[in-house]
């Protein structure tokens, strides 16, 4: 009986011209979104080497390391031609200062605006707004459509349970849309080396978990659409309500979710927090200030050649520029944090209103499989500080100070060049898979959980739905 | 409210058990609107029931009690001894359905959706020829087997209905105004074959506004008003009559006694 019934349900749907042009669409969309998504990070690698390469040359010639003007660059992930996140909007550079903080500039919207505005087509976006509105196109009407149409009260002449009818219902229509579905995913998948994207083992991985998760999701809307069919009379009525909720939790929810969290959890600006820096800043400075002038007035020994004070005079002043820096990397690194803080609690909220909608929640599994969610941009700049440390000891080690007075100090025309290749490499390092899979988790499973009350308010609907 | 008129007699051929019965047959609705008052009937193996009567007599109500569509507030309807509210998958199995307006799946071929209800209607072993031989015999022709649904007319997609009510092979079949919209021609050729099934053996419940085919095809007719079985006669004590006589004055009779009670 349910065989019959999931096949019926088969040739229905794939029967009908509203599954052709729905195929063809999606299948045009999903090849495209593979085509532009590898496009995208075949670019991004050749932006990405000659960026590296740049950096090293530019600094070829150079004979004093306190003058080296270094940068690292956020690698492209293979899966970000897949799952953008938040790849293109977070800066993918950042200028690496012994004495500055580093900060990440020149996003990829940075260079391609119009990107910025319309966004491009990748396999999250195809999944949490096309397909979720086209699971609900096919299933409207899946109820009282049937009753409409007066095949329900045929059908229900005869011996037919009601759970296995609509269980029947809803995993025909689950396999009429998945499976063709995964027909242009799989060719993408299969088109992926061919188009320059060289996936390892955790990519594949994590992007069949991707798709698993986008299944879910359409499982998601697919008993929604039962859910509201087996409540509603008419088919007009359950679509609208259905194009209600589906503007509510693609659009307004996660937008609002921003809106009030932003509104419950005030997080300092950066440029408010760079105005503490630099106000503490000149502060330090004046009274650095004043202890140079007190050098200055201190009297030389009468044994002290001139050359010798002025030696002194360069220590003293990369002795003062090391504690200025220490004190302010303290004082930065409380700002950050607070702001940090602040702002993960916003964060929370945010994601915590926003996870009412099941697209926010496959939105955010899908990014976090992909390491293109918010963390991307923690984790850069974790590495990002991390490397500064790892570049201030070099340089310390290369030329005995920070560097952050060098400018005070003056320059040694004569000394050799620099190897720029000596330079500690940086390159950003993917977590293990089982990481992204973790964060991942709570989102997949709130959407099997949004399944599971769908399908159960469908169910317990159906059972008592007057199907004359 | 008097009760029915009913004799027995003229159905002689009848088995003695009942497939279709329904017994003080009773529903009324939330808001306080009586569909059914207690009615009573049978209808045996061989046996056409015509229930006569007008827009919201209450032949559909009995009919969707039957199919356990909706549950009676009080009585029973039983198929083959079994009472429908109760054990109402066993009950179905039992029944075949034809509806006053056949709808089946647009996007399936004439084949395809009687394929589909015959095999829902737990028919499972019939092959190609079995359809398209039911199919000749209700009348469809042979060019609109594989036609999609989609382009057929009322009297059509009345004969799929038909067909699917015959490939069930239940032994009793409800009929829920199957002539209704059907021109003369194929209403002649439905009159038949409801005889060639009478003559298998099944028990036929049929509602209808057309006493003409009433009286051509029943067994028995019973006339309903506003809920109640007004007068049930047989074939044998109808002989004769004037049933469009007949039916006008038991409403009107019923109606002025309604009146005064």
């Amino acid at each position: 009986m349910l065989r019959l019934i999931i096949d019926k349900e088969l040739r229905e749907i794939i029967g009908s011209t509203k599954f052709a042009v729905t195929f063809g669409v999606m299948s045009l969309l999903i090849l495209l979104a593979f085509y532009v998504g590898a496009r995208n990070y075949q670019i991004s690698t050749q932006d990405y080497e000659a960026a590296v390469a740049e950096n090293l040359k530019q600094m070829e010639g150079l004979t004093d390391w306190n003058r080296v003007d270094n940068r690292i660059f956020l690698k492209p992930e293979p899966l970000t031609a897949l799952v953008s996140g938040i790849s293109n909007d977070i800066g993918r550079t950042v200028e690496i200062q012994t004495q500055w903080e580093p900060r990440s500039e020149d996003s990829r919207f940075n260079e391609d605006p119009i990107y910025a505005v319309f966004r491009f087509i990748d396999l999250e976006f195809i999944f949490s707004i096309v397909l979720s509105l086209f699971a609900i196109l096919f299933v409207y009407d899946a109820v009282n459509g049937e009753k409409e149409r007066g095949t329900l009260r045929l059908a229900f002449a005869n011996a037919v349970p009601r759970d296995k009818y609509i269980l029947g219902k809803l995993i025909g229509s689950f396999v009429a849309l998945a499976v063709p579905l995964l027909v242009p995913i799989l060719i993408g998948c299969g088109l992926l080396p061919l188009l320059g994207v060289s996936m390892d083992s955790s990519s594949w991985i994590r992007l069949g978990i991707v798709i698993a998760a986008g299944l879910m999701y359409l499982g998601v809307f697919l008993t929604l659409s039962i859910f509201v069919s087996s409540m509603t009379e008419r088919s007009s009525s359950s679509f609208l309500l259905l194009l209600v909720v589906w503007i509510f939790a693609v659009l307004i929810i996660p937008r609002t979710a921003v809106f009030v969290a932003g509104r419950a959890v005030d997080v300092p600006t950066v440029d408010a927090i760079d105005f503490q820096k630099s106000s503490y800043m000149s502060q330090l400075w004046d009274e650095d200030m004043k202890k140079m002038d007190e050098f200055r007035r201190s009297p030389a020994g009468q044994a002290e050649a001139q050359e010798d004070r002025r030696r002194r005079w360069r220590a003293y002043m990369s002795q003062l520029a090391d504690e200025r820096t220490e004190k302010i990397d303290a004082f930065a690194q409380r700002l950050n944090e607070d702001r940090r803080n602040r702002d993960l609690a916003r964060q929370r909220v945010a994601l915590g209103i926003a996870r009412i909608s099941p697209a926010s929640v496959f939105t955010l599994a899908a990014t976090d499989l992909a390491g293109t969610s918010l963390d991307l941009k923690n984790r850069f700049d974790v590495a990002a500080r991390a490397y500064r440390e790892a570049y201030t000891r070099f340089i310390v080690d290369k030329t005995g100070s920070s560097g952050a007075g060098w400018w005070m100090s003056g320059n040694n025309q004569d000394a050799e060049e620099i190897n720029p290749y000596e330079l500690p490499a940086f390159e950003y390092q993917a977590a293990p898979v089982s990481d992204y899979v973790t964060s991942a988790l709570p989102d997949l499973a709130i959407l099997m959980l949004f399944n599971f009350a769908f399908f159960a308010g469908a169910f317990l609907a159906f059972l008592r739905y007057d199907v004359r | 409210m008097e009760p029915p008129e009913y004799s027995a007699a003229g159905l002689a051929s009848r088995s003695d058990t009942p497939l279709l019965e329904a017994v003080e047959l009773t529903k009324e609705y939330e808001d306080g609107t009586v569909a059914l008052r207690a009615v009573s009937f049978e209808v045996y193996p061989g046996q056409v029931y015509a229930m006569l009567g007008g827009n919201g007599a209450g032949k559909t109500t009995a009919i969707n009690l039957f199919l356990n569509f909706i549950e009676p507030t009080s009585g029973e309807a039983r198929v083959d001894g079994i009472v429908t509210h109760k054990e109402p998958l066993r009950a179905k199995e039992r029944l075949a359905y034809v509806s006053e307006n056949v709808m089946l799946y647009p996007n399936f071929t004439a084949m395809q959706n009687v394929d589909f209800f015959a095999r829902l209607g737990g028919q499972t072993r019939y092959k190609r020829e079995d359809y398209a031989r039911v199919l000749t015999r209700v009348g469809l022709q042979e060019s609109a087997f594989d036609r999609r649904l989609r382009g057929f007319s009322k009297g059509m997609r009345q004969k799929c209905g038909i067909a699917i009510a015959i490939l069930k092979n239940a032994p009793a079949i409800l009929l829920d105004e199957p002539t209704s919209g059907l021109d003369p021609k194929a209403g002649m050729e439905f009159i038949h074959l409801l005889e060639s099934l009478r003559d298998e053996g099944k028990a036929i419940l049929m509602s209808t506004h057309d006493i003409f085919r009433a009286k051509e095809v029943a067994d028995v007719v019973g006339i309903m008003n506003e809920g109640s079985l007004v007068m049930q006669r047989s074939r044998e004590e109808l002989e004769g009559e004037n049933l469009e006589k007949l039916y006008v004055e038991y409403m009107a009779g019923y109606m002025e006694n309604a009146q005064r009670n």
